[in-house]
């Protein structure tokens, strides 16, 4: 398994755990209301993202300052943006429909516009090691 | 038509006191997985790269590399 590989596989399990970990402290400490209320809460929860942000950076940064990254890898890693891109695409189609949906009538809260941020850079980190290692499932199929 | 680049990595590693694939990644600036995707069809290196290998194995560009047309 290549360097980069094998930082992209840490990667997606490190997102999968982070992501559940947001999503269950969201649910548990109350959700959409007590995010929008209690500054406490946003902090905390702000914490774990841009924490999760900033290791994601270190996972990456670290790798391309060694030389195990080549032509190869390179090549890969610049079509991962591909495969963020439509995640993010396809995550803000779902969150404007069914939040246009559900609050139709009373207009969308405010607060949404931060989760919807929040949830894009999720998305974006996960979505670059899912990307990588597409590309190296794929060169490792028809090259 | 169907273009494809052949190579002979895997024979000329044999013919040189079989140099193994961490070897040849050393002297031509890439990983073992890069080597090993080359000898088994699955990658198709830059110029550089080529010129990088063949240099390692003391050859010319078209001693290691072939481009076949296929009809």
């Amino acid at each position: 398994m290549a360097p980069l590989q094998k930082r992209a596989l840490y990667g997606l399990v490190f997102g999968v755990v982070w992501t559940v970990a947001i999503i269950v402290v969201f649910i548990t400490k109350g959700g959409v209301n007590t995010f929008s209320e209690d500054q406490g809460f946003r902090l905390i929860i702000d914490g774990l993202w841009i924490g999760g942000l900033i290791f994601y950076a270190i996972l990456m940064l670290t790798l391309r300052k060694q030389t195990q990254v080549d032509e190869r890898d390179r090549l890969i890693l610049g079509r991962a943006p591909v495969v963020q891109l439509w995640a993010v695409i396809i995550s803000l189609v779902v969150w404007t429909l069914v939040l246009t949906e559900i609050y139709w009538e009373q207009g969308i809260p405010p607060i949404f516009m931060y989760i919807i941020l929040m949830f894009t850079f999720i998305v974006s980190a996960v979505t670059q090691s899912i990307g990588i290692l597409i590309g190296y499932w794929r060169m490792g199929h028809d090259g | 038509m169907m273009a494809k680049v052949k190579n002979r990595i895997r024979r000329l590693r044999f013919d040189n006191d079989e140099m193994t694939q961490e070897e040849l990644a050393n002297h031509a600036g890439c990983t073992r997985q890069t080597i090993i995707a080359l000898e088994q069809g699955k990658y198709v290196p830059s110029i550089e790269l080529a010129f990088k290998i063949a240099r390692a194995f003391g050859v010319s560009l078209e001693e290691v590399f072939q481009y076949e047309e296929a009809r």
